[in-house]
């Protein structure tokens, strides 16, 4: 589709189109759609009866209950509503870090393919950038796959920098929405991880189905390249840590950010959220449709 | 130890600046980075080691060597190493085939003698064997252990070639004047004249025998057109009584004729066998046996009266009549225009008569009054109209017997400096007679016409001319047949040679034959088929004296001490250099075996 990304090849979109967003709870929509609401409707899926009241539609009046009870009940169903989708994109400078791993163009992908699944399935899907520079996409719900276009150009202008402190711009980011929906987090979340757990633990208590989506670079996980002596700067807090780098503390270098991984996985599938890695020596599509199920996408 | 090129080391220079760049580029780096997060445990890694860096990777010690090891073999080191090299000069001439009083021969006791004293030379010596017949040669290209120079003289052989005492003594004179020999040991049939110089030691095993010889076996025609040949045997007595000595004539296992004769100690005589029966090989044999047999056996072959096959290249094939009234010579005429070089393959020399070849002839060729300025020969020549004789070359064998004072060559022509014939007759205005040899083949150029004069009133000029002619067809020189260990010329149209043992020899027409050191009959083999006998004698009587041998007579070119120790400088390069390829393939070795474990 012209505006994606070449990413975003035909082929791939008809795959896309066959995938709808999974959701553990129901949520209220804005309008009719294909998740079903907690709200009173008129879908097939029986919810409840109430007792029948002058001007309800006689359609609805449950007669083999009357015959066995001799009073009326009207039956009613569940709402089928369209999901609220949320898409919180990190655009911190650490996603800009290694700069050949193309960090953050890849968590872009990855939110505008989401973002595309829930247009493409009639939701409505709002895009916020935490942290970065640049013309910042507005707080509405976009709604209608055509959408999937102005949502590529205005993440086109974002440019990651800038320090986040995530639990506190997840926190802001909760009060500012105020609706429940689902939730995906697009992040490296290299932080301490109860930073991490603190800010997507907030999504939780607020009755948000959450997705958590770590993005770390391919260089980045082997030891960014580097040998010898090397003074480090975190390219967030400007901290600075001198390091001798031989093939031994390469893999030391691996293993702790793959703990740091794992530990995040944890605390997501122990409280019910979607987690899913994409390191990005690996293809973006391969990946994509793969982890559907990790990513909390059904077909 | 030393170095060779120390000047080499100034590249040791590298060494620091290869460190140098190893250290900038191991210098702490600032990068940015997603996050310090993971990379904090490292630091505290970094702090455990000791003084915290600098950190040094494996390869790079081990280029570091490579580098310096490198520098050091372009230094040339060297280690200096004693030595006690020994020369060893065995006679394995036909002489010390003789027996001894005590039943073995010469050249047996020669080597058990030798051996004794090998074993008992330090085990670090370094040896070189050499043998003196048919000429002087050494056995070993590389100096030998004492166990492989006891092997060499073991293996050692006589041959039928009578020792060439000036050849060996000029060996010995070298090698004792030779500073890398500590010393040398001579085993062989003479004695040494005092004063023996310092640093030879002598094994003498020449004890006097006496010894029968037959010297000389020569045949030729009865009569002028007769089948039957005559037979001319020399024979010697070298003993100290006289002794009636028999030779026995059989040609083709049949026995011919037999005569004798009472010789008086230290006398020849000559036995002659008329009428002998046309026969391919004659044998004559000498009784009684004595301690020497190889000189009691004598052979000969009527291949003598084969007749010499001239081509003759001139304008006025006329000059040839005089050639062809030359008993036992053939003589095929061509006019210069229609020659081609080909045809020199059926003949055993070539005569251009105011002629030249267009390209080097392939035999043996005499060029009379060759015409100035040709490009194969190049002569420069000056017209002379009354040549007049003013020197000569006395020992050439061309100007044997040729009285010059009465040599008058008339008109023709003096050649100029040759760039590789030199003069054997001068006149006034430059060289008469030129000869010299080219691509295994003679050359002898006339600045006057030999052949009007041929036979007829000029003595001198026919015995010049048979003289050149005997040269060119390689029979001049030896009219008293070949000899053992004696080289010859290969004649025209020969391919191959098969030697008395039966081995077969390829040959070039033209060129020396070195393998004639056996006694015996050669067959020489041509182009198809056809075979020529070639009888090869042991050498003149004078080799035969085996009871009056007179030492040898060795002149020290330099005084040198007894017993040298001699030092050679032993280079460590090649051990350096395998060194550096074992370090390279080591760190390739363990690098590839890391990254296949990476990669698995």
């Amino acid at each position: 589709m012209a505006g994606l990304p070449e990413e975003f090849t035909p082929a791939f979109l008809a795959r896309l189109e066959d995938l709808r967003i999974r959701t553990r709870q129901q949520f209220p929509g804005m309008g009719k759609g294909s998740h079903l609401s907690p709200k009173r409707g008129s879908s097939l899926e029986f919810s409840d009866y109430r007792h029948y009241s002058l001007g309800d539609d006689f359609r609805y009046i449950d007669w083999g209950l009357y015959g066995r009870t001799d009073k009326l009940y009207i039956k009613l169903f569940k709402e089928e509503e369209d999901l609220l989708t949320y898409v919180f994109l990190d655009a911190s400078a650490s996603m800009a870090y290694p700069a050949g791993d193309r960090k953050f163009e890849s968590a872009v992908l990855i939110a505008l393919a989401l973002g595309y699944v829930a247009l493409a399935s009639g939701d409505r899907v709002m895009l916020r950038v935490l942290g970065g520079s640049g013309t910042r996409p507005a707080p509405v719900f976009s709604y209608g796959r055509n959408r999937a276009i102005e949502l590529a150009e205005r993440l086109r202008a974002v440019r990651p920098g800038g320090q986040i402190d995530l639990a506190s711009a997840l926190a802001r980011e909760l009060v500012a929405i105020r609706r429940a929906g689902k939730c995906f987090v697009i992040s490296d979340f290299l932080m301490m991880p109860n930073v991490v757990t603190h800010g997507l633990g907030l999504f939780t208590a607020a009755t948000m189905d959450v997705t958590a989506v770590q993005v770390l670079g391919g260089r980045e996980l082997s030891g960014q390249g580097l040998s010898g002596d090397v003074e480090v700067v975190d390219a967030e807090t400007g901290e600075q840590v001198r390091v001798s780098m031989g093939a031994r503390e390469r893999e030391q270098y691996r293993q702790t950010l793959l703990r740091l991984s794992r530990e995040i996985k944890a605390f997501c599938l122990k409280r019910g959220m979607h987690y899913a890695l994409y390191t990005t020596d690996r293809s973006f599509q391969d990946f994509f449709l793969r982890a559907a199920a990790d990513l909390g996408l059904a077909h | 130890m030393g170095l060779l090129n120390p000047g080499a080391l100034v590249f040791l220079a590298l060494v620091p600046a290869l460190a140098l760049a190893y250290l900038a580029h191991e210098r702490s780096s600032r990068v940015t980075v997603s996050s310090v997060l993971a990379f904090r445990a490292l630091h505290a890694l970094r702090h455990e080691r000791f003084a915290g860096r600098p950190r040094f990777d494996w390869k790079f010690f081990l280029e570091l060597l490579a580098l310096t090891l490198a520098v050091l073999a372009m230094a040339g080191p060297y280690v200096v190493r004693h030595e006690n090299p020994i020369a060893v000069v065995l006679d394995n001439s036909a002489q010390m085939k003789a027996r001894t009083a005590s039943g073995g021969t010469r050249f047996e006791k020669a080597k058990k003698e030798l051996d004794a004293m090998l074993a008992a030379m330090p085990g670090e010596s370094a040896v070189s064997v050499y043998l003196t017949s048919p000429e002087p040669h050494r056995v070993n290209a590389a100096p030998l252990s004492i166990a492989g120079a006891r092997s060499a003289v073991r293996d050692a052989e006589t041959t039928d070639a009578p020792a060439d005492n000036g050849a060996i003594v000029n060996l010995l004179s070298e090698l004792s004047s030779d500073s890398h020999y500590a010393k040398v040991i001579f085993a062989g049939a003479r004695a040494l004249a005092p004063p023996v110089p310092p640093g030879i030691t002598a094994i003498t095993v020449g004890d006097p025998i006496e010894n029968f010889a037959i010297g000389s076996f020569t045949l030729k025609r009865e009569s002028f057109g007769s089948q039957a040949l005559h037979a001319s045997v020399t024979v010697a007595n070298f003993s100290t009584a006289p002794k009636t000595l028999k030779v026995t004539i059989t040609a083709d296992g049949k026995s011919l004729a037999s005569a004798e004769s009472n010789v008086q100690a230290g006398e020849t005589t000559v036995l002659e066998f008329p009428s002998l029966a046309p026969a391919a090989v004659y044998r004559a044999e000498l009784a009684p046996s004595d301690g020497f047999p190889l000189d009691n056996v004598a052979y000969a072959t009527s291949g003598s009266v084969k007749s010499v096959s001239i081509l003759f290249v001139s304008p006025t094939p006329d000059d040839a009549k005089g050639l062809a009234s030359i008993p036992g010579v053939s003589v095929t005429t061509v006019a210069p225009d229609a020659f081609s070089p080909g045809e020199c393959a059926s003949a055993d020399l070539a005569i251009f008569e105011y002629a030249v070849p267009k390209e080097m002839p392939s035999v043996n060729a005499l060029l009379v009054m060759p015409p100035p300025g040709d490009p194969v020969f190049d002569f420069d020549t000056v017209q002379v109209r009354a040549a007049q004789i003013t020197a000569w070359r006395a020992t050439d064998p061309l100007a044997y017997s040729v009285n010059f004072r009465l040599l008058n060559p008339g008109a023709g022509e003096a050649f100029g400096v040759h760039p590789w014939m030199a003069p054997v007759v001068d006149g006034r205005q430059g060289a008469l007679i030129l000869r010299g040899e080219r691509d295994g083949h003679r050359f002898v150029a006339t600045g006057f016409n030999l052949f009007p004069y041929l036979g007829r009133r000029n003595l001198p000029m026919s015995i010049l001319t048979l003289n050149i002619l005997g040269y060119l067809a390689g029979v001049g020189a030896n009219s008293g047949g070949y000899r053992t260990g004696q080289p010859w010329l290969v004649p025209a149209g020969i391919e191959s040679v098969i030697l008395p043992s039966g081995k077969k020899i390829a040959a070039k027409p033209g060129t020396l034959f070195n393998d004639a050191a056996s006694l015996g009959v050669y067959k020489l083999v041509g182009r198809h088929g056809t075979i020529a006998l070639r009888a090869v004698n042991f050498s003149d009587l004078a080799d035969s004296d085996l009871l009056s041998a007179a030492p040898l007579k060795i002149a020290s070119r330099a005084a040198a001490p007894k017993t040298r120790a001699v030092t050679t400088k032993v280079p460590l390069t090649i051990y350096l250099f395998a060194a550096i390829l074992a370090l390279l393939a080591l760190e390739g070795l363990v690098v590839y075996r890391r990254r296949s474990a990476a990669g698995a």
